[in-house]
């Protein structure tokens, strides 16, 4: 899979991230999405269907873990990453969705390599959560 | 008339003896002198010596010195004006400590004018602690909460400032064609570009600005301990085996081997033999260990105590918690500092050398990830003591 066939998808309220983060992944020649809301979130997710989408956690409105619950029944197919500024550990709902600890990624992420890598496992496993 | 008076007071004489000896209070008197004339029972009992080796001598002798100036101004205020003085002070245990006691005295002139000062004294040591450790943790909650906000608002920008630094570094290499393609419509060399950015070092500047942000970064996520919740990953452990471990790790950290001089220090191990099993996270709680000694070590290297230094490593059970000391022989600390240890961002050491973040992290890790207790004691000139109290019904 090439990378330019992976689509991922970014939820952040904070545009600075948002522009940081589709940046680099831009350069490695993903398809980048972005949304600033867990609300406007779901309906990228209804249309696009990304591969992988990687949400915060502290977002207004809805917080990170209910947009992933809620877009997780939008596509099934999408495998979701928390990126978060808090020490957090997985709820039990997002545990029963497949998620593991290791798809946690605390802020700030020193190298985004490491998050491209992430990404590359994800769509490789296949883990459609 | 007068005989039933006598009497009466024959009769009250056993019951105030009853009184005074069974009080759990102490009661003592003085005379013109400031020598004992008699202590109740409650002075063997709290403070451990025999009535033989009180009566005679001075109160002086058992007051501790820093105490000493205010027990004497409190003696002469209550004889010159004839009114009840109370103090908190240091008073000495037979078993070599100190106990907090609050004296109260008040003189007293019989018929043939001669005076003695009658005390009342109480045991406060534990009161004093527990007041310690309420204030300490409710300072702690208030800082720790500030802490941790401020992390959290401050990761967002470090995110940025790291993840630019890098698409900076991304966006100038040969290797992305889309930096091709930009280059060659505004009709310069990459490769040009490059050499000249290497030339005036502005690849190190980049260089430099993500390795602040990971050092910022690093603070940050310490920070953030104070946020968090007791977490997974505690397993039962045998403590004795942790930290001997937990030693040896130490020998290989490059401060202490180079510039604490670790192999120096006379380490004593003194484990308690009958440890159960603690319920622990073992990375968390060598970090707290770690730390304790990492300090020790330097408090005795950056002072000369004109002694070996010598750590002593003990263990012991008390009342449910499993007890863990590490104390040192070092230049020990004032009041002032002992009681800001814990706060984040307090060092006595240089800027660059220590964040102050070490043992309110540890603080952190401790009360609220184990649900257990951090302490020290320390005497300026003799050493310090670090005491790291875990429940021995684990932390839940």
């Amino acid at each position: 899979m090439t990378n330019s066939a992976i689509s991922v998808l970014l939820v952040d309220d904070d545009e600075m991230i948002r522009e940081c983060v589709a940046a680099y992944l831009d350069d490695e020649g993903f398809t980048v999405h972005a949304a600033g809301s867990g609300e406007a979130g779901l309906e990228k997710v209804a249309s696009l269907r990304p591969l992988v989408c990687i949400s915060d956690m502290r977002l207004p409105g809805m917080n990170g873990e209910e947009f992933i619950v809620k877009a997780h029944v939008l596509s099934p197919a999408t495998a979701f990453i928390l990126h978060t500024g808090m020490l957090y550990s997985l709820s039990d709902e997002l545990c029963s969705l497949g998620m593991k600890d290791d798809d946690v990624l605390l802020k700030p992420i020193h190298d985004l390599s490491r998050l491209v890598g992430k990404i590359w496992n994800l769509a490789a496993s296949g883990r459609a959560i | 008339m007068l005989s039933k008076y006598v009497d009466a007071c024959c009769k009250s004489e056993p019951h105030y003896r009853m009184l005074v000896e069974n009080s759990c209070d102490i009661m003592f008197l003085l005379d013109a002198d400031g020598c004992f004339t008699f202590v109740s029972g409650a002075w063997k009992t709290a403070l451990g010596h025999d009535p033989g080796d009180v009566l005679g001598h001075s109160l002086h002798e058992f007051i501790h010195p820093e105490d000493l100036s205010r027990i004497e101004t409190a003696q002469l205020t209550a004889i010159r004006t004839g009114s009840t003085q109370e103090i908190v002070a240091r008073v000495h245990h037979a078993g070599g400590s100190w106990r907090w006691l609050t004296l109260r005295g008040a003189p007293h002139v019989d018929e043939d004018g001669v005076l003695t000062l009658i005390g009342i004294a109480q045991d406060v040591t534990e009161r004093l602690r527990i007041e310690e450790i309420m204030a300490q943790s409710e300072k702690m909650i208030m800082v720790s909460g500030l802490a941790a906000g401020m992390a959290h608002e401050i990761n967002n920008p470090l995110g940025a400032i790291l993840q630019h630094a890098q698409n900076i570094e991304r966006r100038v290499s040969a290797d992305i064609p889309a930096n091709l393609k930009a280059a060659a419509e505004v009709g310069v060399d990459l490769e040009l570009v490059r050499a000249y950015l290497q030339k005036r070092g502005i690849f190190d500047f980049i260089g430099h600005i993500r390795n602040a942000g990971v050092r910022a970064s690093d603070i940050i996520s310490n920070m953030l301990q104070f946020s968090r919740r007791g977490d997974a990953g505690a397993e039962y452990v045998d403590l004795s085996a942790l930290l001997d471990g937990m030693l040896e790790l130490a020998g290989t950290d490059y401060d202490m081997k180079k510039k604490y001089n670790y192999s120096g220090i006379e380490l004593r191990r003194e484990y308690a033999a009958d440890l159960p099993p603690v319920q622990m996270v073992v990375a968390e709680l060598e970090q707290v260990l770690l730390n304790i000694l990492k300090n020790a070590a330097q408090a005795m290297a950056a002072a000369a105590m004109g002694r070996p230094p010598r750590i002593i490593i003990r263990t012991r059970l008390l009342e449910g918690m499993v007890v863990v000391e590490v104390e040192d022989n070092g230049p020990g600390m004032d009041e002032a500092t002992r009681l800001r240890v814990f706060e984040p961002f307090f060092t006595t050491k240089e800027v660059g050398v220590g964040t102050g973040l070490g043992l309110s992290v540890a603080y952190a890790i401790v009360t609220k990830g184990h649900r257990g207790a951090i302490e020290v004691h320390s005497s300026p000139g003799v050493g310090s003591c670090f005491s790291v109290m875990l429940p021995l019904q684990g932390r839940a």
